[in-house]
């Protein structure tokens, strides 16, 4: 059994690390605890963040909001949707991959994995969106970087490094986001039957229009089940394209692609109400609703991304099917596969082949065993670990923040 | 003027001629003449000159990895330096240092479209790689006014903005990799073509850090396809608080414009003379708004913004009619240095970032200290982003004005910082805002950004002096810096 502390503020949670720092004793972070990601660590303490909740502050005319990190993220969409506002990044809902049903979670547990919607090829990741933050460091002192403002150089841009560090260099207690205008109005355009060359090809073409994009995705035959829409024949391929912003362009826009795509004979188009429907299942992994396998994103170069899938997710000649879908206009692959022995091998092959490729893997999901002795990132390069440890280290020189959640023994 | 720098090491001094020795078995192209030298003894803030032992300037990766593996071992200082436009010096040489320039790295080595993205060497300039791309309808985004002559590995450095920043964003959020050298020689690459990289955001931290992490080599910039149709719109006001409220106005609208800029009366007039921008010369300040997409967006929201200053009480609006008067608007602009410079002996040029709503009342505090110091001052800024560039006028031939220029540039970051600003928003800390660093950060605050420093360079040889306070308890220029009746550090060891 660890011992749960449950912190009102960041003077109690600066006390608490700062114990735990001279005691030499590892705390697991969290705050609802509803999604195991990373790899599976053990903890004499936990520290549990979801008292420590609440918004400091929105400005919606500066295009901020400053919230308590514990704040759950369900909360902060609510204020800022009463402005029409939005978070750019487009938060992914993991509750759907882990549980079977919404849980966005907190910011601070948002913040510190650094996921991304399907925006993000055109508005940036969430880092990007992370304008500055407070946090407590590993020997529970109280550091702060960055501000309010969208042009800071003022010291190192620590906030780049905290998004995404799973909570191993510190706990964040703050955070200031930068917010933006919900677009006025979004189309998809759906292309039906393509095959996932067709679809890199569709993709390709229109990222070399000045057509803006804002979500291009294609799902295989395998995995289009879920997808119930009124207006979406779930029977073939689908390759989906959004586009946002006034409704005359919008419109403009879908017609510009109707021309580009004239030869495409089976298509459609999904208004505003479907369009954001359909994104969000996507953003939200909602094909491997609770899903009992690994599931894994790779981040790769769009023109590696037909070998990737020919490889590991679907061909016919090799047998392989497994499910898959493809985002960021082809930069990123979700994948799920089985949790047992011939998998592992995938992985290892999918390793190599993200080396040779300057594409990468993060395990999204997985059970206890995997978690425990496989890997959470596909890591490339040895100096690159090394500095890992060390900048680790720098923030948190005894390893008592989450030790081991994203790297074996870091 | 004296600048504090840390104390050279005699040792290494002493050694000079060994070192040069040293660096001329690594590479063929070492300076260590004194006038081969004399030309890299400054960067962009040329009041401060220091000639380093010498100069070398690198062909390859495995040459740079080598001089710093050399400098290691022998426990040598190096101050990186790309093209040296930099504002705030970090790029000045130390006496004890050795100076590598980058400056033969200065090939685009891919362009991928295909992949979004250009692979380029660093010393290559900005303008460069939309000039490689721009056939295919593409571009490179940030596009600081230096644009013709800064090299993207110093963009990389100082997390360069530009005016476009807003729908854009600066450097960091434009690049996609690194190749980059640490201090011991190692060779390192960050991120590439693939949008997320793994683990620890490293590059995220290495951008914008003045060259104290590592020397890059190789860089992987996004690029994008050109908007379909772009047009700008000049908006006259009379007062301060009406362009204010008509900035936030705009973005309160929902509106993100690609550019939105401010230039008060003296620059106005400056640029205008300089550039013949066909800027309004009865009003006190003027805002140029740029918008981009498709055509009937554009003509949509130029009439939104419109309506938006005539509530505003705008005194003057023009919209361009042609591409060609759009870039007539952004030359007076984009040429408000130089115009500057045909108007006073010496300015210098600040860089604080401001919540958009306080501009007013940060413009009326720098006329109150314009009056306070007696300098002219002439403001630019970034209004879409909140980034204000106060030009302070002054003559260096007569020394109490330099050091009135320099209190009164202090002063007006101090008060940038109090309204919940930051000192500087796209032209680095380096030498010039180094001791004003208290003003945002506590001693737990910057102890660990030095915690951070160490884990990429332990012996700390890597452009020392530059953006960290090196006084004791952010003393400035030996006296201690009092701030709210009290030093904030009393117990603080020097850092």
């Amino acid at each position: 059994m660890t011992d749960i502390y449950r912190p009102n503020n960041q003077e109690e949670i600066s006390q608490f690390i700062y114990d735990c720092y001279e005691s030499n004793r590892p705390i697991e972070i969290i705050t609802f605890n509803s999604k195991p990601i990373g790899r599976s660590i053990q903890c004499s303490q936990t520290l549990d963040l979801s008292k420590n909740s609440g918004i400091v502050e929105y400005q919606p005319d500066e295009l901020y909001i400053k919230v308590k990190a514990g704040t759950p993220l369900i909360d902060i969409l609510e204020v800022l949707k009463s402005k029409n506002q939005m978070l750019g990044f487009e938060p992914v809902d993991l509750g759907y991959l882990y549980n079977g049903k919404p849980n966005y979670g907190s910011i601070g547990g948002v913040v510190s994995c650094n996921l991304s919607g399907p925006r993000r090829f055109k508005s940036g990741s969430l880092r990007d969106h992370l304008l500055g933050f407070t946090a407590v460091n590993g020997k529970g002192e109280c550091i702060k970087s960055g501000g309010t403002v969208v042009k800071n150089v003022t010291g190192y841009d620590l906030s780049k490094l905290l998004a995404g560090s799973y909570g191993t260099l510190s706990v964040l207690t703050e955070v200031t986001l930068k917010v933006v205008p919900k677009p006025e109005f979004s189309e998809t355009f759906v292309m039906y039957g393509l095959t996932p060359k067709e679809a890199l090809e569709v993709f390709s073409k229109v990222m070399k229009t000045s057509l803006e994009i804002s979500g291009a995705c294609h799902y295989p035959k395998n995995n289009i089940d879920f997808l119930r829409l009124n207006d979406l024949d779930n029977s073939r391929t689908i390759t989906a394209l959004r586009i946002e912003g006034p409704k005359n362009s919008v419109q403009e826009r879908i017609e510009s692609l109707n021309k580009i795509f004239k030869e495409v004979k089976e298509k459609t188009i999904l208004e505003i109400y479907q369009s954001d429907l359909f994104w969000k299942i996507s953003a939200n992994l909602e094909c491997f609703n609770n899903s009992p396998k690994i599931v894994a994103k790779i981040s790769l170069p769009p023109t590696e991304t037909t070998d990737f899938i020919s490889q590991f997710c679907e061909d016919e000649i090799m047998g392989i099917n497994n499910k898959y879908f493809v985002e960021w206009a082809g930069g990123l692959i979700f994948l799920e596969i089985g949790n047992e022995d011939p998998s592992y091998l995938i992985l290892e092959k999918m390793k190599k082949f993200c080396k040779e490729k300057s594409a990468h893997i993060m395990i999204m999901k997985a059970d206890n065993t995997f978690r425990t002795s496989g890997f959470f990132l596909s890591s490339s390069d040895e100096n690159i670990k090394t500095l890992a440890s060390k900048v680790k280290l720098s923030f948190d020189p005894k390893s008592i923040l989450n030790p081991g959640k994203i790297y074996a023994g870091i | 003027m004296s600048l504090v720098m840390p104390k050279p090491d005699e040792a290494t001094l002493l050694k000079s001629s060994s070192i040069i020795n040293g660096l001329k078995k690594i590479s063929k192209h070492v300076l260590s003449e004194e006038e081969e030298r004399a030309v890299y003894e400054t960067d962009g803030l040329s009041i401060h000159r220091q000639k380093p032992i010498a100069v070398v300037l690198p062909e390859t990766t495995k040459e740079v990895s080598l001089i710093l593996k050399y400098c290691y071992d022998n426990n040598v200082k190096v101050v990186p330096r790309g093209a040296g436009t930099g504002l705030s010096g970090s790029a000045l040489p130390l006496e004890d240092s050795v100076l590598v320039v980058l400056g033969k790295f200065n090939k685009i080595l891919e362009i991928d479209f295909e992949n979004r993205c250009v692979v380029t060497q660093p010393g290559v300039t900005n303008l460069s790689i939309t000039g490689a791309v721009q056939h295919e309808g593409f571009y490179y985004a940030p596009d600081p006014s230096s644009q013709m002559a800064c090299s993207i590995g110093g963009n990389i450095s100082t997390n360069a903005g530009g005016v476009h920043s807003l729908k854009y964003g600066v450097t960091t959020n434009n690049v996609l990799g690194v190749e980059m050298v640490l201090i011991d020689g190692t060779i390192i690459r960050l991120g590439g073509k693939n949008l997320d990289a793994e683990g620890y955001d490293l590059l995220g931290v290495v951008t914008g850090s003045e060259g104290l992490l590592g020397v890059i080599t190789e860089i992987t910039v996004k690029i994008l396809k050109k908007p379909q149709s772009v047009r700008a719109v000049l908006i006259g006001f009379d007062t301060n608080d009406d362009a204010g409220n008509c900035v936030a106005d705009i973005i309160s609208a929902g509106i993100i414009p690609a550019g939105m800029e401010i230039m008060d009366k003296p620059l106005i007039i400056a640029t205008d003379n300089f550039a013949k921008a066909g800027y309004p010369r009865d009003v006190e300040i003027l805002l140029i708004v740029e918008l981009d997409g498709t055509e009937s967006e554009v003509n949509t929201l130029i009439e939104k913004v419109l309506e938006i200053a005539k509530k505003n009480k705008a005194s003057y609006n023009r919209a361009s009619e042609s591409d060609e008067e759009r870039l007539r608007f952004w030359k007076g602009r984009k040429a408000a240095f130089t115009a500057l410079g045909a108007i006073s002996p010496d300015y210098i040029c600040m860089d604080g970032s401001i919540p958009r709503k306080k501009l007013g009342t940060v413009l009326n505090e720098i006329t109150r200290l314009s009056k306070k110091y007696e300098l002219a001052v002439a403001n630019c800024f970034h209004a879409g982003d909140g980034n204000l560039h106060p030009l302070i006028m002054f003559d260096s031939n007569n020394k109490k004005e330099l050091k009135k220029a320099e209190f009164f540039g202090a002063d007006i970051l101090k008060y940038c910082v109090k309204v919940g600003g930051v000192l500087t928003g796209e032209h680095g800390v380096g030498i010039e805002k180094r001791e004003l660093m208290c003003e945002m950060f506590n001693n737990d605050d910057i102890q660990q950004q030095l915690s951070l420093k160490k884990a990429f360079d332990e012996k700390s040889l890597l452009n020392p002096g530059k953006v960290f306070p090196i006084l004791h308890r952010c003393a400035e220029e030996g006296r201690v810096h009092v701030h709210k009746g009290k030093t904030r550090f009393p117990d603080l060891p020097s850092f």
